[in-house]
């Protein structure tokens, strides 16, 4: 039996998980937010995306150009109206409760609103490269998902380069790493937390353009990917941006290849076992820092 | 703080009240029956047929003169929510007993569901009428208060072998190995149970049972593992959102069976055809009704169907329309809304005129509540004047009239349509 299949494929929807937990683990890293709504704003994001593809039937990773920007913006507005206050009231807080809630009550609301506007019927964005295949000997990968992975790949690398070399991303790390010092050092730090949630946000539509030319379209498509993005985030660690795409090849590759060897609804068990034997022998993640717990 | 939690108790208070709200006693000239169907979660496109054809029906009982028995009273629905979720079912058929006091419930879409739900109106004593589930064990648990009119769900598996025996009988085709792919909670269950035994008994062998959870991310791992296996025949149960995943993901992988064969569900849901384009391309799929079936009032109810919403209807739609009037026929009968005398005209049931036809020519049930001879057909998705449709090919009475099955499976785009 050849696993080579099993593998290719399972790197390729591995690293779409690993796009999906980036946005998480930025915005945890730095803010120490949790946002339960991360799965409700995939699903947003791809109904904008996908609302602006059967307006304009173009490339979909053309849009990323548009949707990318217009997520930014809507994250950020959602930080400085929604969070922010909430964040305000808690500020002695180091891990702020309320606003946990507050992001959890929020994709309830988003979700909702999907469903009231959109129905519940599942859609899919069929592009013309949707059906093509590309093949090495047995090993069968769509043009989609290839394409995804290269995306991920190279966005991954992007976003990295940028949180390391750029004025703003040392701005992200400082914030992320004391939040109080950051601010002595004259960064100004509400600003950053909006540009961060802004990013995850942004990061997220990448993700869910990726995902529109072959996965469906529905107001619960969020809660599908959401557990999977909270194991890669863990896995990886908390606020690792390249932990997140390797946590996410991880589970991608667990669950592909594990198939192969027993009944497909068992891999899930074999996922949260490997979690749970990380979290025994390093509780911190694979990339995150031991000294942060 | 204190403000969040003013704004979170006022939101409790809202809902709270809101639900107290509607509830409605029956009076004399309504009669309420309770409906349980998932409105919200992933089957909600599902929920949302079935109350329109519920609604349809019901409206023209009305138009008609309500259950004449009972001075002419109107039949007035309360919808609940399901969420398709067991535990959710029961509180809310909970709710429509007690709360809404209704005396006669119908509803569900999922086995699961309806499983939970009816033990809770056994428990009450109040007649619960279900279309569409087809669980075996709905039917089999000695239970006073339940009718069906669907299948059972071993009778659509024991169709379709019957089935593919016949075609490769017909066309000299060599099948011998089957792989079967599931979803894992009940209904998959149910099927999985049925086919090891008609499978085996017809001849075949099983090469692959493979179970996959509801929600699952991707269905790539599973695919590539039937691959593997190389089965002659390819069976899949699976709701609308997996079967499109399965579907697309079996085409890109280039699996090539001689034989796709769906088990309703998801494959005979309306947007399943959005969703996989082409790729679903002379797959075979069971149901109990097609829009193209020879059947009387079959095309009527579905014409007035499509003008009212906008699409065709399916045979969860049809059963659900059915099911209106079979409960207003055993109402009318009843001449009262006592639950044990809803029950004992229910089960004296039988009804050969009317358009429920559309759905079966006779309706009557046996003493454990099940339709008896509940009607199968088999359709394979053809390309008519280039759109993709259901076209009816099996058994041949029933079968569109012009139209062979092609068995084997040729590929997408090798058939003869595409020549």
């Amino acid at each position: 039996m050849s696993l080579m299949p099993a593998i290719v494929n399972g790197i390729s929807i591995g690293a779409i998980y690993g796009l999906i937990a980036m946005g998480l683990t930025l915005i945890f890293g730095i803010m120490r937010v949790i946002n339960f709504a991360q799965g409700a704003l995939l699903m947003f994001s791809m109904m904008i995306s996908y609302g602006i593809w059967t307006i304009t039937g173009v490339n979909p990773y053309i849009l990323i150009i548009i949707v990318g920007p217009i997520m930014f913006c809507f994250g950020y507005i959602v930080e400085v109206t929604m969070i922010r206050p909430v964040l305000k009231a808690q500020s002695d807080v180091r891990e702020p409760l309320s606003v946990l809630l507050l992001t959890a009550s929020f994709a309830v609301v988003l979700e909702n609103l999907a469903l009231m506007i959109f129905g519940g019927n599942y859609r899919m964005a069929q592009s013309s490269f949707s059906d093509k295949t590309y093949s090495v000997g047995d090993v069968f990968l769509s043009a989609p998902r290839l394409y995804g992975l290269i995306i991920a790949l190279v966005v991954s690398l992007l976003f990295y380069i940028f949180l390391k070399k750029t004025e703003i991303g040392r701005q992200l790390r400082a914030t992320g790493q004391d939040r109080n010092t950051a601010a002595l050092m004259g960064i100004n730090a509400e600003k950053t937390f909006a540009i961060a949630f802004g990013l995850g946000t942004a990061l997220l539509s990448v993700a869910g353009l990726v995902l529109l030319p072959f996965y469906y379209v529905h107001p619960t498509v969020g809660e599908v990917f959401m557990t999977r993005a909270f194991i890669v985030v863990i896995l990886g660690g908390l606020g690792s941006v390249p932990g997140a795409l390797v946590g996410g090849i991880i589970i991608g590759l667990i669950e592909t290849v594990g198939a192969q060897f027993m009944t497909a609804s068992i891999t899930s068990v074999l996922i949260y076992l490997v979690f749970l034997i990380v979290l025994f022998v390093k509780p911190s993640g694979l990339f995150g820092s031991p000294f942060e717990w | 703080m204190k403000k969040v939690l003013a704004v979170t108790l006022i939101f409790c208070m809202v809902f709270v009240f809101s639900a107290c709200g509607n509830s409605s006693k029956n009076s004399g000239d309504e009669i309420v029956i309770g409906n349980l169907l998932p409105l919200s979660g992933t089957a909600a496109s599902l929920g949302k047929i079935g109350k329109q054809a519920r609604d349809m029906a019901v409206e023209e009982i009305n138009e008609a003169g309500g259950i004449k028995s009972m001075g002419g009273a109107k039949i007035k629905m309360i919808y609940a929510d399901s969420k398709g979720d067991s535990a959710e079912g029961v509180t809310q058929t909970e709710k429509l007993i007690t709360q809404d006091e209704v005396q006669l419930i119908t509803g569900c879409y999922q086995s699961g569901v309806a499983m939970a739900s009816t033990e809770v109106s056994e428990r009450y004593g109040i007649p619960y009428f279900v279309p569409v589930p087809s669980d075996d064990q709905i039917t089999a648990r000695d239970f006073k208060y339940v009718f069906r009119l669907a299948e059972k769900t071993s009778w659509r598996n024991r169709d379709q072998v019957k089935f593919i025996e016949d075609l490769a009988k017909q066309t000299g085709t060599d099948i011998k190995t089957w792989a079967i792919v599931y979803e894992s909670s009940s209904w998959g269950q149910g099927a999985l149970t049925a086919l090891k035994k008609y499978i085996p008994e017809a001849g075949y062998k099983i090469v692959l049972e493979e179970a996959y959870n509801t929600g699952t991310t991707d269905l790539t791992p599973v695919v590539l593992k039937v691959k593997e296996a190389k089965p002659d025949v390819i069976l899949m149960v699976a709701y609308v959102s997996e079967a499109a995943l399965m579907t697309n993901s079996f085409i890109e992988q280039g699996v090539n069976p001689k034989v796709f064969i769906g088990t309703s569900g998801g494959f005979a849901d309306p947007t399943y055809f959005d969703l996989v384009g082409n790729n679903c391309e002379y797959f075979y799929d069971i149901s109990t009704w097609e829009p193209d079936v020879n059947r009387k009032y079959s095309e009527e109810v579905n014409k007035k169907f499509a003008e009212k919403y906008g699409y065709n209807m399916n045979a969860e739609a049809v059963k659900a329309y059915s099911a209106m009037y079979v409960i207003a026929d055993a109402l009318e009968r009843a001449g009262s809304t006592d639950p044990d005398e809803i029950c004992k005209a229910m089960a004296e049931t039988k009804l050969t005129e009317g358009p429920q036809q559309c759905y079966s020519s006779e309706i009557s049930f046996d003493e454990t509540g099940q339709m008896i001879n509940a009607p199968l057909v088999i359709s394979q998705f053809r390309k008519v004047d280039g759109v993709m449709s259901r076209v009816t090919v099996w058994p041949k009475e029933e079968a569109r009239t012009g139209w062979e099955p092609v068995f084997p499976y040729p590929g997408v785009g090798n058939g003869p349509e595409d020549k």
